[in-house]
């Protein structure tokens, strides 16, 4: 009976699918970063129109890549790869379509909503909650068609790279909905439920987290199919491929915060976030080195193969940004290079030379192979290698420069605290010639990727569509069961469970709490290695047994990647606002303040202006005090933001004139010679929306901010009355302007930044 | 070139064709991974629990006050005579030596060979009737104050020993 064969037909037609749709938003999402860095030189390339302006195009690109692009190809590559190593076709034929069409119809709202300005204000988070509500579930459609693939896998094993796709799949969804929470004020905009320190912390656990499990841990699998296919050489180190999977998916979660290092973040969770970076470094370089030592022995396949090509180089950026990253979240580093161009370069040293060759590698392995034909021309492959190695290390070294250099330039305060370069832009003027050269570093990436897609349009049409095949015996093996009792009553989990729990509870407690903390982890570590030297064999036959069962396998990935999230969110989630605000407490926004608000995040001021003056003596020169953590508490979404384009306007309030911002917002030029804002003129055309204001100050009072009981009639009279006092202010000084104008609200908004209250002061009013 | 070399274990099962060697870690790669791992344990230990590095407002407090003693410094080595720098003159054990026997010599028969005060007001506790900033301390005994009986001692002393008396009551000053 098991001599029985069946033959299965892989479902090869969604990997087509996938694959163009990559190739084609890859094109779109570079075209737009193209379009945003030469904006940043050329001002007016927004031809004073608001949806082509910087703020609502930056999150287009940053999605587009990150979601359409790598999204797309991380399918493509999950599904290809998946069917082959568990030998079945995809778990529901109708699945994988409402799989595809439904990521589609995201991407395709999210290039409509972005530019008309519909944003959360939060990086890559962007999108508006009911796109938000597609996107969690088409995740789970995707979800529910990988386990019922592995349900009915010929397969009893799960190979490394299916590993790294189930900590995928379940870390990003977690992710996406944790930080996704959100009240919504109407059809197109809602307020995220945390703020201020707790927002900008749950942010980056999701930001940092996102480049994780979404460009790096499905890429890495996807290395690990790939490459010793096309190397046709044996994976280097199988126990390397465990170890470093494990301590990656337990470490990685934990490095969010170096993202707010020198923020008002409390110091604590800063040194986790830094610390955990630097612990990330070995577990990181385990994957390139397990990627790169598979090349034993072929290496001279490099010189003729463009996939063998992109690969190596692909992994080498991967170890050379893995490096990077930890060295950046170093605090003394980090304080030179947070807020600047180097931190842009060091994304894309990620971004296009890990994922994006990874994936013109990988297209170029599957295009003869989909299409059942050969690739249409080595040489123009060959070429656009060289092409985009040019263009990004013409892009990273720019970056580099150019953040060193403006960093060097703002820090840079003498003996008596006297600032070298007062004026913010003097700073910008110096790394002008550094965003060009950053412009043409990208302009001949996209140019080589335009060549890749030309390259297998061709490929396509000199072949015909083809499903692979696969012969499976009909009589299934049983696996060797073991459930979720079975995987964690083993001395293997046991044992890092206890690691994990008795060191947490002596790294952040004291007494003798602390004292039992250390001697127990000292004990499981000992007693751990002492069993382990007795009878590895035992922990090595559990291991296999794990990967034979896909449950409970899961449950654990989900759980070492979850622990990081819980001890860092949870403390912080539970804390009463007011008694953590220190010495200042925010001002609850007036009605008009608050309108003025949505217009700054709509407009996507954040992509280049920060809200949070960092502890430093040239920051506190430059802008004034230091930011507390009371100072936004009520902000929701917070407003730190992450890069400075423009000077932090943290403390702006009363500095200017309203008719300086006026004629700031019109042509900025004419306050701030040379600066690269672009012009804001529909500003002064199109109205404020007092109409929503009840729900949003609704929203916003369940969330916990201490707004007064105003009845909508107050509410709109308030905004209003307020409105007319700017509006004859500015007259007075010979600027006219119609009071309902969303320039007048944002001149509100921009007024009270940084009017904190005192603390005890606002006790005494009580 | 692709021969396997008899040694290197490869593990029985293969996926879709793919083997995998079972090597060990690298020694290079795994004292890496321990070394990062005990420098994140001591610098916990440092700052966390033993609380022996400073906060990032406290670098900033010690960074500005850095700045504070350099920028009097500057002043009074440009003779430049403000709050600043008594505060710097307050520092100097030979200026404040100087203050003293000037203070003892003139001063003391009215405020108290203490400071306690007498027939004049105390000048160790933390009530400044005219004004406790070091210029303001400059200006009553350069003028003197004339309803409460006190004489201009400017005239008498002359700047410099005005000066040094100041920069001694200003190191005696109660917080």
């Amino acid at each position: 009976m098991s001599d029985q064969k069946r033959v299965i037909e892989y479902d090869d037609q969604t990997v087509r699918l996938f694959m163009i749709a990559s190739i084609f938003w890859g094109i779109v999402g570079m075209l737009v970063g193209l379009v945003v860095a030469a904006q940043l030189n050329f001002h007016f390339l927004n031809f004073n129109t608001e949806w082509l302006t910087f703020g609502r195009l930056r999150p287009l690109h940053t999605n587009a890549v990150i979601f359409a692009f790598v999204g797309n190809m991380m399918f493509a590559g999950i599904y290809h790869s998946t069917q082959r190593l568990v030998k079945a076709r995809l778990g529901s034929d109708l699945l994988s379509k409402v799989h595809f069409w439904g990521w589609q119809l995201i991407i395709l709202s999210a290039a409509i909503t972005l530019p008309l300005g519909f944003t959360r204000g939060k990086e890559y988070a962007e999108l508006i909650w009911p796109i938000n509500i597609a996107v969690a579930l088409i995740w789970v459609v995707f979800a529910i068609n990988f386990f019922l693939t592995l349900a009915k896998r010929n397969e009893r094993s799960l190979y490394v790279a299916i590993w790294f796709y189930i900590a995928t799949i379940m870390t990003v969804a977690m992710l996406y909905i944790v930080n996704h929470l959100s009240i919504p004020t109407g059809l197109l905009h809602s307020y995220p439920i945390f703020g201020g320190v707790q927002d900008a912390l749950v942010q980056w656990w999701y930001g940092h987290n996102a480049v994780a499990f979404f460009l790096t841990t499905p890429i890495l699998g996807i290395m690990y199919y790939y490459m010793p296919k096309a190397a046709d050489r044996p994976v280097y180190s199988y126990r390397l491929s465990v170890v470093h999977f494990w301590s990656l998916v337990f470490i990685y979660i934990w490095a969010g915060p170096h993202h707010l290092l020198y923020t008002a973040l409390p110091g604590w969770l800063q040194q986790l976030g830094m610390i955990f970076s630097l612990m990330l470094w070995a577990p990181s370089w385990g994957g390139m080195l397990n990627g790169l030592l598979t090349l034993r022995g072929a290496w001279d396949k490099l010189r003729t193969d463009p996939v063998l090509k992109f690969f190596a180089a692909g992994v080498t950026f991967y170890g050379m940004a893995t490096f990077e990253g930890p060295l950046l979240s170093i605090r003394s580093v980090n304080a030179l290079a947070h807020y600047t161009d180097w931190i842009i370069g060091h994304v894309h040293a990620g971004t296009l030379g890990w994922n994006g060759f990874m994936a013109a590698g990988m297209f170029y392995f599957l295009a003869p192979r989909l299409w059942k034909t050969k690739l249409y021309s080595v040489p123009m492959a060959n070429m656009h290698f060289w092409l985009g190695l040019v263009g990004i290390l013409l892009y990273v070294a720019s970056m580099w420069v150019s953040g060193i250099t403006q960093g060097l330039m703002l820090n840079n305060a003498d003996a008596k605290g006297i600032l070298a370069y007062p004026n913010f832009l003097e700073t910008l003027q110096s790394i002008r010639p550094l965003m060009l050269t950053r412009v043409v570093g990208g302009g001949i990436y996209l140019v080589g990727f335009i060549l890749m897609a030309y390259n297998i349009w061709k490929t396509v049409q000199s072949g015909e569509a083809v499903n692979g095949v696969c012969e499976v015996s009909a009589a299934k093996d049983d696996a060797k069961k073991l459930g979720l009792i079975g995987a964690v009553m083993h001395p293997a989990f046991l044992y890092s469970a206890g690691l994990v729990v008795f060191s947490c509870v002596w790294l952040f407690s004291d007494g003798l709490l602390e004292l039992f903390g250390m001697g127990a982890t000292i004990v499981v570590i000992m007693s751990c290695v002492v069993h382990f030297t007795r009878s590895g064999d035992s922990f090595a036959q559990w291991y296999d047994k794990l990967l034979e069962n896909a449950m409970p396998f899961t449950v654990l990935a989900l759980l070492s990647a979850a622990v990081g999230g819980v001890v860092q969110i949870v403390p912080l989630v539970n804390i009463d606002k007011a008694s953590v605000a220190e010495d200042r407490l925010q001002k609850v926004y007036t009605p008009l303040e608050l309108a003025g608000r949505d217009i700054y995040i709509s407009e996507g001021c954040y992509n280049c202006h920060s809200q949070q003056i960092r502890p430093f003596v040239a920051e506190v020169k430059r802008y004034g005090d230091y930011s507390r953590l009371g100072e936004s508490i009520y902000d929701h979404p917070y407003q730190w933001g992450s890069k400075r384009t423009g000077p932090d306007l943290a403390r702006l309030g009363s500095k200017y004139q309203d008719d300086w911002h006026f004629d700031h917002m019109i042509n900025p030029r004419s306050t701030s010679p040379g600066s690269n804002m672009p012009n804001y003129p529909w500003l002064a055309e199109k109205f404020t929306d007092y109409g929503s204001l009840p729900a949003k100050i609704n929203a916003q009072k369940m969330l916990g901010v201490p707004f007064p009981d105003w009845s909508p009639a107050e509410i709109d009279a308030a905004a209003k009355a307020q409105a007319k006092a700017i509006k004859e202010n500015l007259e007075f000084r010979g600027k006219e302007v119609d009071a309902d104008t969303q320039i007048v609200a944002l001149i509100a908004y921009l007024q009270q930044l940084g009017k904190s209250m005192d603390v005890q002061e606002q006790v005494a009013n009580k | 070139m692709s021969q396997t070399p008899k040694e290197e274990k490869i593990r029985e099962h293969t996926f879709d064709g793919i083997e995998e060697f079972d090597k060990s870690l690298p020694n290079w790669w795994l004292f890496t991974l321990y070394a990062t791992i005990a420098f994140s344990i001591a610098y916990w230990v440092y700052y966390q629990k033993a609380s022996m590095g400073l906060d990032q407002e406290q670098e900033l407090e010690a960074a500005l006050a850095e700045i504070d003693e350099v920028v009097a410094k500057a002043k009074a080595e440009a003779g430049v005579i403000d709050n600043d720098t008594f505060a710097v003159m307050a520092k100097d054990p030979d200026i404040v030596s100087a203050g003293q026997l000037i203070y003892t010599q003139n001063c003391s028969a009215c405020h108290g060979q203490n400071l306690e005060g007498g027939i004049g007001l105390p000048l160790n506790d933390a009530d400044w009737k005219h004004g406790g900033q070091p210029l303001d301390i400059q200006k009553i005994v350069v003028e003197g104050v004339a309803t409460a009986g006190m004489p201009p001692w400017g005239p008498v002393l002359g700047e410099e020993k005005v000066n040094q008396v100041v920069a001694f009551l200003v190191s005696k000053q109660a917080k």
